[in-house]
Formats: structure tokens, C-alpha cells, sequence
């Protein structure tokens, strides 16, 4: 049982920064420039973050005669300063998109499909509460499930809590970055958080296992990671494919997939082989290392050459690389981590390797965050939902967050009605057929809903199988909870507030909450009357000029990352149960878990198929922003990648299409063709987010082909549940033949 | 006077094409037309031993522009300080300039039948902002600035980091867009995206291939307007005339 608390503990400080609620006032920001950029161009410019994808950069609107215009990054902004992507430039695209949800609807034929007829807030909202309640009455407050997403699902968590189902599941956990917060939790005591603090522009060397900087675009993590380069750092990269980043690469290391673990263990062999690791860093702050050099002895360069078919020579040239740059060894985490099934795992071999680099809460590896204390709107306890989460997290997958679910644990528990019945759910900014692997689960679920409610900008594939769908306001139009972030050199706090009043019918998710929670007499949890009030006790504590933060869009604070730099009040250094970098875990060990990372062998594509690989473009977001005018332009479809010299065999040219055949005979609608040097000959990859099936989406229906529909099989995470999805096989055959 | 240039450190750049959606933005440039877009080359080279390159393409904003000759009417043209320019007032959109580019970097905006290009900002850089493009780059990787300022970014990158120009023994307009990188990189970008025979159309010949249509058009209005009228006459008589 005390494991189990401490476990908790750890599911705490390794879950994802805690969403906290917030917003602001349009009238009294309209009215304001910021200092430096009054007069430079033209009209108002109103200071807000992005959420073209989740990094939130500081964007600045500016806004004319009503309408936002240009938008263009926030000087000011303490991460970004000034700089934005490609999607986040095109965010008035997604603003002034024409195929945007303008009002509540309610379906009017069948599930799918997609014959709504329009009502009112009102309507809309008094239907969803009588639901709401005739629900919690047959089947109990758990038998509704929520699957949020983005910066206004802590305002729907907040009150499905209140609610009392505790059945709330993100896609960042299980489909995303669960593992990864998960095992280096297990080894430092915090997890990473986002924005994963990896010292990039201070490190010589930089390590990129599966990470592909610069297709996926978190603009300030590009930034670092261009000027450390430019500055001479080494750059390490591991991936089947040829990526962006493995085109700068020092070394690129073509990896077998799926045999990563295989290769940290070699890293981790030479490291302490060859008396490479920081002895005096691992003798002060490390326990477990006896342990791991007797676990190692064995998994010797060669040992992985005929795994990870990489040259021995090349695996002991950089680990020897990285011995040299100790500690300044930036090994980036990942973001997407959920690959295989052994994911956990794998983020505790890389969250070992670089404990031996000595480079945890050192310059140039990973920093510490700078806890800030925002103020908490005094709200009573929840209540104690009447039974467990429905998907184990926290039980059969006991690292799982509580807070944030299994998504494809509680589809799972929709589908069969076990461990109890779930007949609703509340979808907010979430498209659960795209982000959720094996679609047909997903789509049965569905059958068994009695209530399906989408709360969502545009018209996505999960719309037309809504009850009740509700158009938001998009980000440049509400306000939400304004980022605080620990885990940046220099903390923050950052608003998002509207630039524009909403278009249509549509209104912020904050209000939508509110609205459900007074319908639903749960007002009692938002205990503010508007945003302006709920933001002031947010940033009381914290000492923040309002004004400031309302113009400039952005505060910050001095920061501690590293570990001289830490004082009492930043708590432990390390909060594992021995207050040590725990290299050896014991408490993996006392669950039946391995305490030390162990490669288990993948198996390989049949004769004649490709392991299916995906990944992202730097113009797109997921499956989020393909009916972009500008990012359409950009990349209207996705292509998939085929080794040149396995296109020559199986006939290929370029500019054709052809058809992907997983293992379990899904086919994939007709893709084009990349024909390239760029890729391994025993995997394909394609960008995921494509392959749109609402024909609500103008622009991007029917567009390219999707990943997640040939994701059909998935490896589950023993420790924490996530899904690992690069466990497909597919066939390629030409279209039409 | 200002030689406006600039450079693009290709070690840098992840051809994420910010830059290309900030100048779409700034400029109201149309989906699917471009004042600059980030390519990138061919794989070259024997797995694993790869190399790839991003290059950015825009106006080179040429020291001798070979649009400028092909413009009929004047509307392209070079500032003191090196920028070309676009005098929409005087462009009729006959796409002349598009086909003399050696670079590609010109196209006819279809909402207004006029040519259009990078024009290095100049309304931006007039107001002391970076161009949109620099501003915006999630790299790091654009610098703009003027070549005769030798404290300048650009000059240590052109004449100290040795950035090279896109041009070839037979193309050399002598280009002032700048690129810096690894040798093997920026051989394999130039190399791509080399310039080609400009499409030049002297002048004269310009004239008396927008003449010809011009003489034709005046000469069938002429007749038209005699064949109407003799038509009126003989379906409406003759006027009367009161004397």
C-alpha cells in the first residue's frame, strides 16, 4: 500500500501541468498596444497564444475594423519571442475558415449520417443537462465518459468531476507522452511536462532518438535546436527514416524499428565499459549503478549490431561521442512516445543513459523546471466517484494517470459495458477517430452511446455521430486558461485572450462549461462570475501586474534550472522513494516489473510487407488543420514513403498512387507515391493527420490517407496502458490493379 | 547607398515554411502563389551516406535583373538601394518578367493580372522592422541586412563565412540572396535550383509583340465601328435633318 501512495505521488509530479482556468476581458485589451509596436504597423494588436498545435507560442493579432488580419509572433513572448510556424501564421485561415460548426445542432437522422437541424444555446443546453441527469439516474454518474483536449479542458474536467464520473481520457497520455512522463518519473521523481525542458541551445551534443526536429515544429524547441547546431553542437540522430534532422547529423543511425531499447543498453555498456559516464555526478545523486553495469555487461555493441543492424563501431563511436560531451548531452526525450508497447521502458533506458551523461539538471541536457504557485479558486472537494475508473488506469495499468485516462481503455469499456455501462460522452476539441487507434473499435463504441455530444470548432469526422454537436469559439476568439509554465529557462505565465469577439453562434468552451454546470446546479465549482475575476485569483499569488500581462500577453519570472541554481522551496531535487536517481528501480521491481530495462525482440514485417511508420509535417497539426487555405496550399495530401530501391521492385514510378493493405485487410485509400533514398527498405512512412472522411471539411475531405485507419493492432504498455502503434504491417499495391 | 542582401544559413534552416506563410500573411499573397518558398533537393548519394538540403527560394534581387530589360512598361524596376520593385500602376501583367526571372521568383497574381515578387519588405524595412520572413523564422536561419554596413550579420556571413550566391558560368545576374552551410549542402542546393537561361525578350521585340495585338485590335475595332454604323444606316434609313 505505500507503494501505492508513492505511486500516486509520482503519477502527480510526472502527469501533464495540470490545466489551470483562466481568462480575461476583450474591451479593456482591444484598447491597448503594446509598447514597441504601437505605430510600427497598423491597427490593434491584441497579445494572446497560439493553439494552431499545443505549444502555445506568443502570438500577436492584429485586429482591424472587427476582423484579425495578419497575425505574427509576440516579441515579448519569454519562449518564442517573436517567432511562429507556418500553422501558427495561418491561424486567421482556421478564424475565417467558411466550413467552421456556426451553431448547436441537433442530429435529425441517423448516427453518421450528418443531418442535424439547427437549435439555440438554450435548447441545446437544457436538452444536454436533462440527458446529463437522466443518465446519472439509470446508470450512475460514471456512465458518462469525456475525452477533452486543448487549452479549455480543464473547464470540462473541472465539472465532469463535479459531475462525479471520474472517466476522463486525453490522447497526450496514452497515444502521446505517457510513457515518457512515466519513466522518468520512475528514475527522477518528476516526469518532463510540456514544454520538455531539454537544454538544447546550451549542448554540445544532441540526441535524437525517433524525435524529428523541424518536420515536427514546436517553434522555440527549433529555434534551440538550429542555433546549438549552428554553434557547433554534434547532433546524434536514430531513425529509420532520413529525416530533416538526420540530414544535419553528425551521425545518423538507421535503426531496425522497434530495437531502440537494444541500443541505449549498448550506449549504456560502452558509457560504463569504458568508464565514460559522470562518476561523480552518478556517486552523488544516483543509486543503482552496481545493478546496471552487471545488467549491461553483456549487451555489448556487437550484442546490438546484429539486433539493431547498426555497426558496432558506430554505436561505440557515439557513445563515445557523448562520453566526451558530458554533461552538456541534450538526449531528447521525445514527444510521441507511444511506439511499440514498450515504451516505458524505453524512456527509462533514455532517462538512464543520460543520468550516466550526468546531464539531468546540468547545462546543455534536460533543466529543472521553476515551480510557480498560481492562486486556486476556492471550490468544495469532489465528490468520490461511486466506482473506479472504467479503463484500469491506476489499476490493471498501475502507472496510468487518474488524471488523464486510457482513451482506448475507456472505447474498450463503451464497447463491452464492462466493468459497467458508459452511454455518454461529452467530446470536447478531441477527434476521437483520428487520434484513437483501431477506428472500428471506436465506431462500435459509438453504437452503444445513448448520448454523444461534440463540442468543436469544425466539422470533424466525430461530428456526424454526435446527439448534439456545439460550435466553439476558436482561440483567437475566447478566452481560456492562460499557460503556466515551470518548465522553461525562465517560467511563465502566458494569456490567451480573444482578439475578436466569436463569429456565428459559436462560444468559448469556459462559458459552455459554465452554462452545463449551472443547468446541471454544479455552479458551486466556478465560483467566478467572468474570466477577468477567475484570471485575477490566478495570478494574485503570484505577483503579476494584470495590465502587463494583458498587453504584453506574457509574464516571466527568474528561473532555477539547474541544479546550483535550486533552493529549498523547489522541494527535492529528486522525489523518488530514495530521494536518489533511482537507475535501478525498486519499486518496478516490488510491482513485478523489470527494474532495469530489458530489450524484447520485435517481431519483423511478413515477406513482402512494411512495418507502417508516421510522423509529422511542420504545416500541419494532427488531424487538425487540413482544411487550411494556406497549409492546404502547402501540403494538400499526405504521400507515403517507399525505399527506392523496393519501389523498383515492386514496379513503382513516380507521381503514382497506390493502395496501403494492413495485416488485417484494411485498405487504405490510393496514396501517392515518394519514392526515396530516405527510407529503411523494411518500413514505409507516411504524415499523419490526412485522409479526412467528413465531407463537412470542404478542403481536406477525401485528401491523402489516413495512419490511424490502418492502425489496427496496438501494443499495450504493460505499466502505464498506452498504446503503441507502430506494431503495423501494410502491403502496397498499385491503385487500380 | 544600402545593397540590401540576404542570407540563409542552411545549417539552420528545417524548411518548415514559416516564412512562406508569414510573407502569404503579410503581404496578401493568394494560396498557392509564393514571394518565397522553402524546396528541398533530391536525396542524393548511397544509403546511409545521404545528403539533403533545404533551399529558399525568392527574388535574388539581382544586381544586373534581367526582368527589368523584359518589362514593356517600366513597371519593374531597381531602387538605389538594389531592391527591385513591382510599380503596379504601370504593370499590365503581360508576364514578361516571369519568364525573363532566372529563378523562378515572379508569378502573375491572378486576382489582380499583375506581376509580383519579394520586394526584400521594403515597406517593413522603410518602418525599421525585419522583413516578414526573417522576423518569423522558427530557425534562426534568414538574416537581412545591407552588405555596404560592415558590422552588418550579413557581411561576416557573405565576406567572412564565405555565404555563396545561386549562380553558374552561364546564369550570373549576380543575385544578392546569400546562402551558408556545409559545403556538400549548399553544392547540393545550388546545384538544384540553379538558375536558368533567362527567357529574355528585348525590349523591342516586347513592343512589337504587344504592338501586333494592340494595331489588330484597333484596326477590328475601326472596321466593326463602320460595319455597325453602315448596318444602323441601312436597318433605321437615314436621319432626317431639320434644316
Amino acid at each position: 500500500m505505500g507503494s501505492k501512495l508513492s505511486r500516486r505521488e509520482l503519477l502527480r509530479r510526472s502527469s501533464i501541468a495540470g490545466a489551470l482556468a483562466a481568462t480575461t476581458s476583450a474591451a479593456s485589451a482591444e484598447a491597448l498596444n503594446p509598447p514597441g509596436q504601437a505605430g510600427a504597423t497598423r491597427a490593434a494588436q491584441i497579445a494572446t497564444n497560439c493553439e494552431m498545435c499545443f505549444w502555445r507560442c506568443g502570438v500577436l493579432a492584429e485586429v482591424r475594423d472587427g476582423k484579425v488580419v495578419k497575425l505574427q509572433g509576440n516579441p515579448d513572448h519569454p519562449l518564442t519571442s517573436g517567432r511562429l510556424c507556418a500553422r501558427g501564421n495561418a491561424g486567421v485561415e482556421l478564424l475565417y475558415d467558411p466550413d467552421r460548426l456556426k451553431r448547436p445542432m441537433l442530429r435529425t437522422g441517423a448516427r453518421g449520417e450528418g443531418k442535424f437541424k439547427p437549435v439555440s444555446w438554450d435548447q441545446a443546453l437544457d436538452f444536454l443537462a436533462a440527458r446529463l441527469k437522466d443518465l446519472k439516474l439509470k446508470y450512475g454518474a460514471e456512465s458518462v465518459a469525456m475525452f477533452p483536449h486543448g487549452a479549455a479542458a480543464g473547464f470540462f474536467s473541472t465539472l465532469m468531476k463535479a459531475f462525479g464520473t471520474p472517466n476522463s481520457a486525453e490522447p497526450a497520455f496514452s497515444q502521446c507522452r505517457g510513457p515518457r512522463e512515466v519513466g522518468y518519473a520512475l528514475t527522477y521523481g518528476s516526469g518532463l511536462g510540456s514544454p520538455e525542458p531539454v537544454d538544447l541551445e546550451e549542448a554540445k551534443l544532441i540526441v535524437l532518438i525517433g524525435s524529428h526536429i523541424g518536420e515536427n515544429v514546436f517553434t522555440s524547441q527549433v529555434t534551440a535546436f538550429a542555433s546549438a547546431l549552428a554553434n557547433g553542437a554534434k547532433l546524434i540522430v536514430v531513425d529509420p527514416r532520413f529525416s530533416v534532422a538526420a540530414s544535419k547529423a553528425d551521425w545518423w543511425l538507421p535503426i531496425r524499428p522497434g530495437t531502440d531499447i537494444a541500443l541505449l543498453l549498448a550506449w549504456m555498456n560502452v558509457l560504463i565499459g569504458e568508464g565514460l559516464y559522470d562518476k561523480e555526478y552518478i556517486a552523488q545523486y544516483a543509486s543503482g549503478l552496481p545493478e546496471l553495469e552487471a545488467h549491461v555487461r553483456e549487451f555489448t555493441p556487437e550484442w546490438a549490431e546484429a539486433i539493431t543492424e547498426l555497426p558496432a563501431a558506430q554505436i561505440r563511436e557515439t557513445a563515445r561521442a557523448m562520453g566526451a560531451a558530458k554533461p552538456a548531452v541534450a538526449l531528447h526525450p521525445g514527444r510521441h512516445a507511444t511506439w511499440y508497447g514498450d515504451d516505458t521502458q524505453r524512456s527509462r533506458a533514455m532517462a538512464i543513459v543520460t543520468a550516466l551523461t550526468g546531464s539531468w539538471g546540468r547545462k546543455g541536457g534536460i533543466f529543472l523546471p521553476t515551480p510557480l504557485k498560481p492562486g486556486k479558486a476556492a471550490i468544495p472537494p469532489f465528490p468520490k466517484p461511486a466506482r473506479e475508473r472504467a479503463d484500469g488506469a491506476g489499476t490493471r495499468y498501475p502507472f496510468a494517470s487518474e488524471e488523464q485516462g486510457l482513451t482506448l481503455g475507456l472505447v474498450e469499456a463503451t464497447r463491452s459495458g464492462q466493468p459497467y455501462p458508459i452511454k455518454g460522452w461529452i467530446v470536447y476539441g478531441q477527434n476521437v477517430l483520428e487520434s484513437i487507434p483501431q477506428r472500428q473499435k471506436t465506431l462500435e463504441a459509438i453504437r452503444q452511446l445513448e448520448l454523444m455530444v461534440v463540442v468543436d470548432v469544425l466539422p470533424m469526422e466525430q461530428v456526424n455521430y454526435a446527439d448534439l454537436v456545439l460550435p466553439e469559439a476558436t482561440y483567437l476568439e475566447r478566452y481560456d486558461a492562460p499557460a503556466v509554465t515551470e518548465s522553461a529557462k525562465r517560467p511563465f505565465v502566458a494569456l490567451r485572450q480573444p482578439a475578436v469577439q466569436p463569429l456565428y453562434d459559436s462560444k468559448p468552451g469556459w462559458w459552455i462549461a459554465k452554462e452545463m454546470a449551472r443547468r446541471l446546479d454544479l455552479e458551486a465549482w466556478f465560483p467566478w462570475q467572468n474570466p477577468d475575476e477567475h484570471l485575477r485569483t490566478l495570478i494574485r499569488p503570484l505577483g503579476i501586474n494584470e495590465r502587463e500581462l494583458r498587453v504584453r500577453g506574457a509574464v516571466a519570472f527568474e528561473g532555477r534550472p539547474y541544479i546550483e541554481d535550486r533552493r529549498p522551496e523547489d522541494g527535492p531535487l529528486f522525489a523518488t522513494q530514495s530521494g536518489k536517481i533511482e537507475i535501478y528501480s525498486p519499486m518496478l521491481k516490488q510491482m513485478g516489473y523489470d527494474p532495469l530495462p530489458r530489450y524484447t525482440p520485435v517481431t519483423d514485417p511478413p515477406p513482402g510487407s512494411f512495418r507502417l511508420l508516421y510522423g509529422r509535417s511542420p504545416v500541419h497539426s494532427f488531424a487538425r488543420s487540413e482544411n487550411n487555405a494556406w497549409l492546404d496550399a502547402l501540403m494538400p495530401e499526405n504521400s507515403v514513403w517507399i525505399n527506392a530501391d523496393v519501389a523498383k521492385d515492386l514496379r513503382l514510378a513516380p507521381g503514382e498512387r497506390v493502395v496501403l493493405v494492413n495485416q488485417d485487410g484494411v485498405e487504405s485509400p490510393p496514396v501517392l507515391v515518394e519514392i526515396t533514398a530516405a527510407m529503411r527498405r523494411d518500413c514505409v512512412y507516411m504524415v499523419h493527420g490526412f485522409g479526412h472522411q467528413s465531407r463537412a471539411l470542404r478542403r481536406a475531405y477525401g485528401r491523402g490517407a489516413s495512419d490511424t485507419q490502418l492502425i489496427t493492432r496496438v501494443g499495450i504498455d504493460p505499466l502505464m496502458g498506452g498504446t503503441g502503434m507502430r506494431v503495423n504491417f501494410v502491403r502496397v499495391r498499385k491503385a487500380g490493379a | 547607398m544600402a545593397r540590401y542582401a540576404m542570407v540563409t544559413d542552411l545549417r539552420k534552416c528545417v524548411g518548415c515554411q514559416a516564412c512562406t506563410v508569414a510573407c502569404n500573411s503579410e503581404w496578401g499573397v493568394p494560396a498557392g502563389f509564393a514571394r518565397t518558398h522553402v524546396h528541398f533537393t533530391p536525396v542524393a548519394g548511397t544509403f546511409p551516406n545521404l545528403v539533403e538540403s533545404s533551399y529558399v527560394a525568392q527574388c535574388n534581387h539581382c544586381d544586373h535583373p534581367p526582368c527589368v530589360g523584359a518589362c514593356p512598361t517600366g513597371a519593374t524596376f531597381q531602387a538605389e538601394n538594389g531592391i527591385v520593385k513591382i510599380d503596379r500602376g504601370l504593370c499590365i501583367g503581360c508576364g514578361f518578367c516571369v519568364e525573363a526571372c532566372p529563378y523562378d521568383a515572379r508569378f502573375i497574381d491572378p486576382a489582380i493580372n499583375k506581376a509580383d515578387k519579394c520586394d526584400f519588405c521594403s515597406a517593413r524595412i522603410a518602418n525599421g522592422l525585419e522583413p516578414a520572413c526573417v522576423k518569423t523564422c522558427t530557425a534562426h536561419a534568414k538574416f537581412f541586412g545591407d552588405l555596404e554596413d560592415r558590422s552588418s550579420a550579413v557581411f561576416k556571413m557573405v565576406y567572412v563565412d564565405g555565404a555563396r550566391r545561386n549562380e553558374t558560368s552561364q546564369v550570373a545576374p549576380g543575385p544578392n540572396v546569400y546562402y551558408l552551410g556545409k559545403q556538400e549542402n549548399v553544392d547540393l542546393a545550388l546545384a538544384s535550383f540553379a538558375p536558368r537561361l533567362p527567357r529574355l525578350l528585348r525590349p523591342a521585340e516586347a513592343w512589337k509583340k504587344l504592338l501586333k495585338p494592340l494595331i489588330i485590335a484597333a484596326v477590328g475595332a475601326t472596321f466593326l465601328g463602320q460595319a455597325v454604323a453602315f448596318f444602323h444606316q441601312l436597318t433605321s434609313g437615314e436621319k432626317q435633318f431639320d434644316d
